[in-house]
Parts: C-alpha cells; sequence; structure tokens
C-alpha cells in the first residue's frame, strides 16, 4: 500500500500498515562490471513493497553499485532491471547519496523548494511541504541557513529530508547513518522507523548491525556482487532456533562424546550448542552431561542473531 | 515537464553567473568588446558587427556551456536527477541554461557595441537573431560532446574527428586550383625532391598525379557543403540581403544541432553517471 499526497503535498499513511506481497522493482540476471571488475553478478531478486530492505556487505561488495542501479544512475551491464508493475511505470525515487554534498550556495529551504519543485508540486504549496519535511527530520530550524554552514548531523538529515519530499514510491538511502555520532545514529534510525511505520519502501546501505536490526524488515547480504542471503527479518531472525546449554566447567573431556551423539551439536567452552536437528536431542544431551559429571547451571533457547547470519554468509 | 526544466536551468544558471567562472567569462566578454569594438575608435560597419558578435556569441555559449556541464556532472545533482522522469530533460536544462547565459554575455557586448556604434537599420537588425542563435545553438551542443557529461568512450574523439576531417575537406573545397589535393601532393614531391628522397618524390608525384584525376576532388566539395550555412550566411552579411536559398542557412544550422543534440541525448540517457565531488 502506497501514501497519499495530501492537499499540502505530504505523504500520509495508515499507520502500522503491513507489507503486502507486491514488488517495486525486479532484477533479472543482472550484472555490473566497470571495466575488469565484476560488482554485481547475475542478480536476481525483487524489491518487495513497504518494506525497509536493509542491504549488508562487507566493503567492496556491490551495495552502492545496487542502490545506484535501482536510482538509474548507472546501467546494468547485463540483464534488465524492470518496474514490477508494468501499467504505474518507473517508480517515482528518492535518494540520498552516501556522500554528504549538496549546493553549498543554497539555503536548505531554497533547496529543498528545488527538490519539490522536481516533483511537480505546485508552486502554492511548496513553501508547506519544504516546512513539513524540514520539521519531519527536526531542522526547522535551519530552514534559512545556508548548507554550507549545517553540520554532518544537519547534512544526514536534510539528506534525508530531500529524498522523502514529494512522497516518493521509493526511497534509497546509502549508509545514511555513516559518520553520526551515537545520538546522530539513533535520531536517524527513529526517521527510518517513522518512515517504515507509514509504509514506505525503503533501500538502504549500512554497516551498522543494529541499525538494521531496529529498522529494517527485509534483509539482503551482498558479497563480491553476490546476493549471499535474502528473506525477510522476521522470518531471517526466527529461522534456525538453537539450544544451549552452560555447565559450570570446561567441557573438554565431553566434546568427543557430545560430537559424536549428532554433527549439529557444537561445544564450545562452557556451553553446549545444539542446532537444527540436534534440538529434538537436548534430553539425550543433558543426560550425558549430568553422567559425565557435569553441573547443568542453564538450559536457554535461542534465536539467531543478525551478526550470527551476516557472519555466516560473509564467510 | 517544461516546469523541471525550467527550474534545473535556472538552478544551473545562478549556479554558473554567481560563480569565479562566471566572473571569468563576464570579463572575457569585455575585455573583446574592449579589443574590436574600442568606444574611443567607434565601431566598425554593421556587417563587421554581426560578424563579430556572432562569432563573439558563439564562443562565449561554448565557454558557457562547458561551464554548465562542469557544474551538471557534479555528486551533488544525483538526488537532483534521481527525481526526473527522463535524464533528456536535465541535458534539455544544461542546453538552455548555457543559451541563456551565452545569450546574455552576447547581449551584453552587443549593446556597448552600439556606443558610437553603426547605424543600425531595421531590417538588419531583424536578420540578426536567427543567425546569432542558430550559431550559439551549434556552439552549445558542440560543447556537450566535449565534455565528460555527454561523451562515452571514444565519441568525443570521433566527433571531433570527423569535424577536423570536414575542416580540412572544406579548405580543399574552398582552393582556387583545380586539385587540392594534387597540389599539395606536388608540393610534398617538390620538398622531397629538394631533399634527395628521390624514391618518395616519384611516388608523391605519381600520387599527385592520380589524385587530380581522382574522385577525392569531388568528396572534398560534398564535405565543404557541411560549412555552407556559415558561408551563406556571411555571404549575405556582407552583401546586405538574403538570397532565397541563404535564407535557408540559419535553419540547416538548426538542423545540425537538433541532429547532434539528438546524439547527445541518446548517450547521455544511456551511459553510466560518474559524477565528480
Amino acid at each position: 500500500m502506497m501514501g497519499v499526497i495530501n492537499s499540502s503535498g505530504i505523504a500520509s499513511f495508515p499507520a502500522n500498515h503491513s507489507p503486502s506481497d507486491l514488488h517495486v522493482i525486479e532484477f533479472n540476471q543482472v550484472s555490473k562490471k566497470y571495466y575488469s571488475l565484476t560488482a554485481l553478478r547475475d542478480l536476481n531478486l525483487t524489491i518487495p513493497q513497504g518494506e525497509v530492505i536493509g542491504l549488508l556487505g562487507p566493503n567492496g561488495a556491490g551495495k552502492t553499485t545496487f542502490i545506484k542501479l535501482i536510482a538509474g544512475i548507472i546501467m546494468p551491464t547485463k540483464g534488465e532491471i524492470r518496474a514490477t508493475d508494468s501499467e504505474a511505470g518507473w517508480p517515482s525515487i528518492g535518494y540520498k547519496s552516501e556522500r554528504l554534498v549538496f549546493p553549498d550556495n543554497l539555503v536548505a529551504s531554497q533547496y529543498l523548494e528545488m527538490i519539490a519543485g522536481l516533483c511537480s508540486i505546485k508552486r502554492a504549496q511548496r513553501d508547506n511541504v519544504v516546512l513539513e519535511s524540514l520539521a519531519r527530520v527536526n531542522l526547522l530550524a535551519a530552514a534559512n541557513k545556508q548548507i554550507k554552514s549545517l553540520s554532518k548531523g544537519m547534512r544526514q538529515r536534510l539528506g534525508l529530508a530531500q529524498a522523502i519530499i514529494g512522497d516518493p514510491d521509493l526511497v534509497l538511502l546509502d549508509e545514511p547513518s555513516s559518520g553520526l555520532d551515537p545520538e546522530g545514529q539513533d535520531e536517524m534510525q527513529t526517521y527510518i522507523e517513522e518512515l517504515r511505520l507509514a509504509g514506505k519502501t525503503i533501500v538502504m546501505s549500512t554497516h551498522q548491525l543494529p541499525e538494521v536490526t531496529r529498522s529494517c524488515t527485509y534483509l539482503i547480504i551482498l558479497k563480491d556482487g553476490l546476493v549471499l542471503y535474502q528473506n525477510p527479518m522476521a522470518e531471517a531472525l526466527t529461522l534456525r532456533p538453537h539450544v544451549a546449554v552452560l555447565v559450570d566447567r570446561p567441557l573438554d573431556s565431553a566434546k568427543e562424546l557430545l560430537s559424536m551423539v549428532h554433527p549439529d551439536i557444537v561445544v564450545d567452552g562452557l556451553e553446549v550448542v545444539l542446532r537444527d536437528e540436534a534440538i529434538g536431542m537436548r534430553r539425550q544431551v543433558l543426560s550425558i552431561l549430568i553422567n559425565q559429571g557435569f553441573d547443568v547451571v542453564k538450559v536457554e533457547q535461542r534465536r539467531v542473531t543478525l551478526a550470527e547470519i551476516y557472519a555466516e554468509a560473509v564467510q | 515537464m517544461i516546469q523541471r526544466i525550467l527550474i534545473l536551468a535556472g538552478y544551473f544558471s545562478k549556479s554558473v553567473f554567481f560563480s569565479l567562472t562566471g566572473l571569468l567569462l563576464l570579463i572575457l566578454s569585455i575585455i573583446y568588446w574592449a579589443i574590436f569594438f574600442p568606444p574611443g575608435q567607434g565601431t566598425p560597419d554593421i556587417e563587421n558587427y554581426i560578424i563579430l558578435i556572432g562569432a563573439q556569441g558563439a564562443a562565449a555559449t561554448f565557454l558557457v556551456s562547458l561551464a554548465v556541464c562542469s557544474k551538471a556532472a557534479r555528486t551533488e545533482n544525483y538526488p537532483v536527477l534521481v527525481r526526473l522522469p527522463s535524464r533528456v530533460e536535465y541535458l534539455i536544462a544544461v542546453l538552455l541554461s548555457s543559451l541563456f547565459l551565452g545569450l546574455l554575455l552576447q547581449l551584453l557586448v552587443a549593446g556597448l557595441a552600439l556606443i558610437r556604434g553603426p547605424e543600425m537599420v531595421i531590417t538588419r537588425v531583424l536578420s540578426i537573431p536567427p543567425m546569432w542563435i542558430s550559431v550559439n545553438l551549434l556552439a552549445a551542443i558542440l560543447a556537450l560532446h566535449a565534455t565528460d557529461l555527454v561523451t562515452v568512450g571514444w565519441s568525443r574523439v570521433i566527433l571531433f574527428g570527423l569535424l577536423a576531417i570536414a575542416l580540412v575537406l572544406n579548405s580543399a573545397s574552398s582552393s582556387s586550383s583545380g586539385s587540392w589535393f594534387s597540389d599539395q601532393l606536388n608540393a610534398v614531391s617538390d620538398i622531397l625532391d629538394r631533399v634527395d628522397l628521390m624514391w618518395f618524390a616519384d611516388v608523391a608525384a605519381d600520387a599527385a598525379e592520380w589524385a587530380y584525376d581522382s574522385p577525392l576532388s569531388t568528396i572534398a566539395s560534398a564535405a565543404g557543403m557541411v560549412f555552407w550555412p556559415f558561408r551563406a550566411m556571411v555571404d549575405a552579411v556582407f552583401a546586405g540581403n538574403f538570397t532565397p536559398s541563404q535564407s535557408l542557412a540559419p535553419a540547416i544550422l538548426m538542423l545540425y544541432g537538433a541532429i547532434l543534440f539528438l546524439i547527445a541525448a541518446t548517450l547521455f540517457a544511456g551511459k553510466d553517471l560518474d559524477f565528480l565531488e
């Protein structure tokens, strides 16, 4: 479900909307090469509508290339990127670049007014749209300040404000929290969460795992131009539950015995971790531990963390 | 679409006009005026006025266009570009802005040159805009092809290489001699003869003989036709009136411009944009 533009040209959305099964953009066998360097290889994926997609991956994984391809700044070397809804045409896009560069000779409100004009917002409505977008990112006080005088945090917020002005169908944020202090990062995540609650489709690249956990509803992990992992966040984090059994002393003496029970049982220091099929062998493992003279301190059911998913994918 | 193009054109124009480049171009224009139309001496006749200011307008538009393209090819414009339904709108805005600023500088010099300037007759004044605007348009579009904003791979080298070849052929076709190529080769043969490279001199002489009867002169004449609109306009200016065929010259220049712009738009629409910070 997409937002609508109200009379003042600002997007309004139903709160707490749930993402649909619709998609905005589809990648078909897309590859991108820069001379001899292959930045993306045979990508086949869709951008689900109404989701906040977190793009994770090490430096050089192809995240910025992925975002630039969607933005139409660069063209695929092979394959095609197309709007899923061919009748609606290519979605309107708001883009916040990784680099915080703006036309420094303008004041913040002038810049946003220009962007609003490019979004075909009528002249009479532009002032309201600009003020409301500045208010949304808590930048009203800087409305009449020269952009060159703004701090890095303010520039990040200005970047977000310009990306959401005119209610684009798709918002692309390239490392939105990069270079911000913890307070600034928190603010940025709050803004993104607000957009998520408003049902916007957002693609954001980041290196901040907590940011992804907090704001994103869909996860894509890239490495060396390949998609290693893609799943809804809720599914990703509920997948592969595991059980950890904590004992009172190092498990070296029982390590061999436990690993013979099932290959999915991993012994690590004071902890036995039972994954996948081994989860059903809890009783058996507990009785082995007790028979071996270990005191069981805690038995805990855990979910896989984003850090674990990421580490596993990129390794 | 028009609103978006005008907003962008205004933005580019302001950015370049109020920049150091804008100031330099303004100073250059004034220097041009001071050299070619010194107020103490008075402005030459109207023919020179039209030709010299036409040339200044083309040069100014070319330089302004380079400056606007450089401004347009900066990273800060990615968010702006992404908002447009078509990249061609962006290129049109660049072109409009270049034409506007180029015309501004041209009108400045044209205005200053009227100080103790030639007597303006209404019929001559009315013939000026089509000539100046068509030449400016062509200069602006050629400048687009010269910049990184539009060029793709060897496109710049190919276009300007072809232009250079056409210029050489044009000078060949305008030669009074029966066979320009033959004359040139004979000259080369003479030089080689003088430095005792007899074998090479003979080869050049044979080539000259061949060139005299070859279709090269016809090709040169055909290539020279490319520049006919310029010759026609200059002839018309000095004659004081346009013949029916000469009056087509500005329109043909506009046609060249349209073709070159089409090529520029196609290149720009399909290229990877690698803007600079």
